[in-house]
Parts: structure tokens; sequence; C-alpha cells
């Protein structure tokens, strides 16, 4: 996935339940909960960031080298353009 | 001990008002949709049953009951059966509040619910609490007002509480009339008596099956998704007002975050009850006391 990455707030709402962000699909009503990485990276998804600059900002908040984390990093931003909750620009 | 209802909340009024029952004809059809023996439709401020047994219940909103018996003779259990069940939640739903299927009990003012569908074992484990000084709140229906920002109130309970014969056995509780002929279920009293009062929904309890008996709390995603799954009201309460998904999407997030959410899993063994049964009993009083002492 190349490309600034922004959220499509239409398609989708969210709400923040303890420590999660719950965001549901619009068309389909499924539920997703992100927690931990996943809202870390969720939150890094503001139209100013591609996937490649969200791999190194995580992998610098976390020390770790940005190949440990790219695949990783990837299926999950791919799972939630799948969604339509995302794109790339 | 059992009190009179003082009916200082109005939604108490209104569903005694609104519950009232007479003889008249009941339409055949509610918003174009015929209604056939056991089936049920609600349709903006009306609900229309048909039982299998051949008696029609009406409702429309501000009108109360009306009931239509077919020839020959009448069950009275089985009216009192349906007034109070599928016909006193659709008044709730058409009525702004939030029936869920949840047997409860008082404690220190607030309520403990407990959830899970038809056979979980909701009657049976509160009827067990009510032995250790935490009375009967409510069987099989919990009628949730959610009026008031960052509260949940719950109604007292209207349904007296029925047990299986095992299940009257198992908890000592003390048996009436069967339900009815057809249906060998026992009214039963709850040894602890039961709470009549308006009171704060503190915890939402559903009960499951696993192989040690414990507690859990809930979190985030997991209590939206389970909020859904209330069984036999959610399509009233979906029916009755209609939400778009996202003021549905909202409604679950208050709930999720206003109240306490947990499960309580344990083996369904006979002989681990009482001890099982114990540990919620402990829970609740620990939990009910630890809300009094913040609220201080």
């Amino acid at each position: 996935m190349t490309g600034i990455l922004i959220k499509r707030p239409e398609r989708f709402v969210e709400t923040d339940i303890d420590d999660e962000v719950v965001v549901m699909d619009l068309d389909s009503g499924n539920f997703f909960s992100l927690k931990d990485t996943a809202l870390e990276i969720w939150r890094l998804v503001d139209g100013s960031r591609t996937s490649a600059d969200i791999v190194a900002e995580i992998a610098a908040a976390y020390d770790l080298t940005e190949s440990e984390l790219a695949a990783d990093i990837a299926a999950f931003l791919d799972q939630a353009q799948a969604a339509g909750l995302l794109e790339a620009q | 001990m059992n009190t009179a209802p003082t009916l200082a909340h109005p939604a108490l009024a209104m569903l005694a008002r609104e519950n009232q029952l007479r003889e008249g004809t009941a339409p055949r059809e509610l918003g174009g949709v015929t209604v056939e023996p056991g089936r049920h439709w609600l349709h903006e401020d009306c609900f229309l049953l048909h039982t299998s047994s051949g008696l029609r219940f009406f409702y429309r909103k501000g009108e109360g009951v009306i009931i239509e018996r077919p020839a020959g003779p009448s069950d009275p259990a089985e009216e009192y059966l349906w007034c109070n069940g599928s016909i006193y939640a659709a008044i709730a739903c058409i009525n702004g509040l939030y029936p869920i299927h949840a047997s409860a009990v008082a404690c220190n003012g607030q309520v403990f619910a407990f959830t899970g569908p038809s056979g979980a074992g909701k009657s049976t484990l509160v009827a067990q609490l009510t032995r250790h000084a935490l009375p009967m709140f409510c069987d099989d229906t919990l009628v949730l007002d959610l009026s008031q920002p960052g509260q949940v109130l719950c109604l007292p309970g209207h349904k007296r509480l029925k047990l299986w014969p095992d299940a009257v056995e198992l908890t000592g509780a003390r048996p009436a009339e069967q339900v009815m002929a057809s249906v060998p279920k026992f009214y039963s009293e709850p040894a602890g008596g039961t709470v009549v009062d308006v009171l704060p929904l503190a915890e939402l309890c559903f009960l499951e099956d696993g192989d040690h008996a414990r507690i859990e709390p809930l979190h985030g995603g997991e209590k939206m998704v389970r909020l859904q799954d209330d069984h036999y009201t959610t399509d009233m309460i979906m029916a009755a007002s209609r939400p778009d998904r996202i003021a549905r999407f909202a409604q679950l997030a208050n709930l999720a975050r206003t109240i306490r959410l947990t499960r309580f899993v344990r083996p369904r063994d006979a002989s681990r009850f009482a001890v099982d049964a114990g540990l919620v009993e402990r829970h609740v009083k620990a939990m009910a006391g630890q809300v009094s002492e913040q609220s201080r």
C-alpha cells in the first residue's frame, strides 16, 4: 500500500470504550475492536502519513527494526482498507 | 418481605396504566402484516400478538391492551403469562424503555443482573442468592430507563419467580402453583423476598458454561458485542425505536461505558451449584460495598 493513508469517516463510526477504540462499519454493521499496536496504527492514519511512515514511527517507538514490523502493519492496513475504513491517495 | 410499589418513578405509573386490559376486538393485521397464530408484530406505536391458543392482544400507545378471547374456556394463567411477558416488553419498548432478558438481585441500593439465553440459569441463580440476604429485584425481564445521562435505572420486576422443579429443590425456594398445565414450572417465593424500588444498575453479568467457576470483567469491544446479543428483546427494541446504525451504536456505547459488565463461567453441575453461587454472592456483596464506599 503506497501513498498517504486517509480514513473514510463516511464509512464508519468509532468510540472509545475502556482502553480500546470500537469501530463499526456502517455498511455491514460489523464491529472492529482496536487496542495496543492496532490502535496506535489507527491513530497514525491521519491524512499525513504513508504506510512506510507509520512503520518507521512504530519501530522507533518500540525500538524495533522496520523489517520486524512491516508485514504485521501492512496486514492490518490491508484489512482496514478491504473493510473500506481507509484508503491510500 | 414484599411491599406494594410506590409508583414514584413516572415510568412505573405509565406501565401500570398502559398494561390495563379490556375485552374487545383485535385487528387481524398491523402495518399491512397479517399476524398468524404464534406470531407477533410491532409497528410504530402498536403491538399485535396472536397466540397459538387463539388469544389476540392488541396494544396501542395511550389506549391500553385489548384482549380478544376465542370461543370456549379461557385460561387466566396463560393470559397472565402473555401480559407479563411479550406484551409488557412491547409496551416498555414502545414507551421508550429498554427491557433486557435478565434476572436480578439488589444489594446496597444497586441492582446486579444476570443475563443469558433461556435455560442459562438466571432464575435459579437469583433464587439461590436470595437465600443469602440478596433480595430478588426481577425475574426474566429487567426493564431499564436510559433517559438519565450517565445512569441506568432499573424498574422493579413485575413477574413472579418461575422455577423448574429441580431448581426449586436446588435453591430451597417455596413453590406455589404450577405456571400452567402445559408449562411444568412453578411460581416460587424467593427465600429472601423482593425489592420494589427503582434502583441504578451496577452490573450486568453474562452466564456461561465452562470448566471451572470464575467471574471475569468484560472490556472494550466485547462489551458492545455482548450488549447487542440480549436475546428476545432486541428485535422489539429495534422495531419500536427504529434507530439507524449510528444511533444504535451510540446507545450500545453509552451502555458499555455506564454499566460494569462481567461473565460468570461455571460448570453446570448440581453438586457444585451452591459453592459456585457463593462466588457470585461474595462478588456482589464486595462490589456493592465498593461502590457504596466510593459514593460517600
